[in-house]
């Protein structure tokens, strides 16, 4: 018997799930940001969830990030019980009550971050097994130099932003620019696996918003919306 | 050349016991460890639901009554897996007898009883090593309602409350035990459980146990 993935289906709910993915630094919360205001001049139901903020376990996963006390693996799993909260809790009630879902990172980051961590890149797929598709989601591609560039212009990256928890190198910096090229291809893998659109994140705010709001008309115009 | 023949490949052995909560594996598994001791070997005892930060976790977010049937899940696998990784691998890696107060059959039963796939579930879990041997306590639902409410109390989640199976607490427990039994009576072949009269007196479940572990040591 093989485990059947919502992931790969349309959910079928009156509302719509819109996602940003990319590492940090690529301006996808930018672009989120002012398209839900743009959204919501239009008097459009419009909701925010950030990856990792459910208040639910992300206190334990902050902690326990400082302690350095977990492994990759068990860190997957609790970023999906904060994840599977917040579609309980904000998502699927949004999408019934027929909202417009904005979500700045989803399940993707999961799969990019935590096999670049060396988990089985199957495991975490099923693992996420029970998360909605999204109508609509936009990689914002952005080189780890660029990245790191406008991450640490003033500060020395994270420990685990770097992937300093992996002992590539003992040079954050160096670290960050090895771990984040390893999310970056897991990405791309993604692009066509499950349809993530591709944005070039170095195009102007003002270009990369028009492209976005195309995308979404689009996807509001199949429901029947009209903006 | 390794001190016993185990089923996992690692050097130490890996002894579970199942049960639902009343079914006696606290007291059979403190007499177990007195036992191996005995015999001189190495022994550790880890138990479902303790690991450092998330056991917290789990209790803090069940008192407040936060969650649902896949948080529930997610939260007792991430515990799983930091106990297997910093506790239970450890300890097998230097050859010592580790015996298990439950192990992922818990979670096939509890959270299949919750509406959960079992090959979702499976795949959760699909890293842990397999147990050289699983013993299982059973006890009928009767029984374990008169041994619970003679001590700890029904306790809301180890009633199934959060599923909403009756509004009766006595009626939910019943109704919720029952259908863990029978999800571990599911298993008890698939998974070669040697499964053991939970009411006989602990001294002969004692002895029981005691003849099939001295199988898997040199005694």
């Amino acid at each position: 018997m093989k485990y059947k993935s919502r992931l790969n289906e349309p959910h079928n709910l009156p509302g719509t799930l819109v996602c940003v993915e990319g590492i940090d630094g690529s301006g996808k919360s930018t672009q989120l940001v002012i398209l839900r205001d743009w959204l919501k001049s239009l008097k459009q139901d419009v909701i925010f969830t950030e990856w990792n903020s459910s208040d639910l376990i992300s206190q334990t996963t902050k902690l326990a990030k400082k302690k350095n006390l977990l492994s990759p693996r068990t860190f997957s799993l609790l970023h999906a019980v904060d994840f599977a909260d917040r579609l309980e809790q904000i998502i699927i009630p949004a999408l019934k009550a027929g909202f417009i879902v904005l979500a700045d990172r989803y399940v993707y980051t999961a799969f990019s971050r935590d096999v670049a961590r060396g988990v089985d890149r199957d495991w975490v797929r099923k693992v996420y097994g029970f998360a909605v598709k999204p109508d609509l989601t936009l990689y914002f591609r952005v080189s780890e130099e660029v990245s790191l560039e406008r991450i640490c212009s003033n500060r020395s990256p994270k420990f685990y932003e770097a992937g300093m928890d992996l002992k590539i190198s003992n040079d954050p910096y160096e670290s960050y620019k090895i771990f984040q090229k390893r999310v970056n291809d897991e990405y791309k893998k993604m692009i066509d696996e499950y349809g993530l659109i591709e944005v070039d994140a170095n195009e102007s705010i003002h270009k990369k918003q028009l492209y976005f709001r195309e995308k979404v008309k689009e996807v509001l115009a199949q429901k029947g919306i009209t903006l | 050349m390794a001190q016993y023949k185990s089923k996992h490949g690692y050097e130490g052995l890996l002894i579970v016991i199942e049960g639902t909560d009343g079914s006696g594996k606290s007291t059979q598994i403190s007499r177990l460890k007195r036992w191996i001791e005995d015999q001189s070997y190495g022994v550790m005892v880890s138990e479902w639901k303790t690991s450092m930060f998330i056991a917290d976790a789990i209790n803090d977010a069940k008192e407040r009554n936060l969650l649902n049937a896949t948080t529930f899940s997610l939260l007792y696998a991430a515990d799983f897996a930091d106990r297997l990784e910093n506790i239970i691998l450890p300890a097998l890696k230097a050859g010592f007898v580790v015996i298990l107060d439950r192990y992922v059959y818990t979670a096939y039963a509890r959270d299949k009883v919750r509406g959960h796939d079992i090959e979702w579930l499976k795949n959760l879990y699909d890293y842990a090593p397999e147990p050289d041997m699983v013993f299982y306590l059973d006890v009928p639902v009767e029984i374990l309602l008169k041994r619970i409410i003679g001590t700890t109390g029904l306790d809301y989640w180890e009633s199934g409350r959060d599923i909403g199976l009756s509004r009766d607490f006595y009626k939910s427990f019943q109704i919720y035990q029952g259908k863990c039994l029978e999800e571990y009576h599911k298993m008890i072949d698939e998974y070669g459980f040697i499964s053991l009269d939970g009411t006989l007196n602990e001294k002969d479940i004692h002895k029981k146990i005691v003849n099939e572990v001295k199988k898997l040591l040199d005694v």
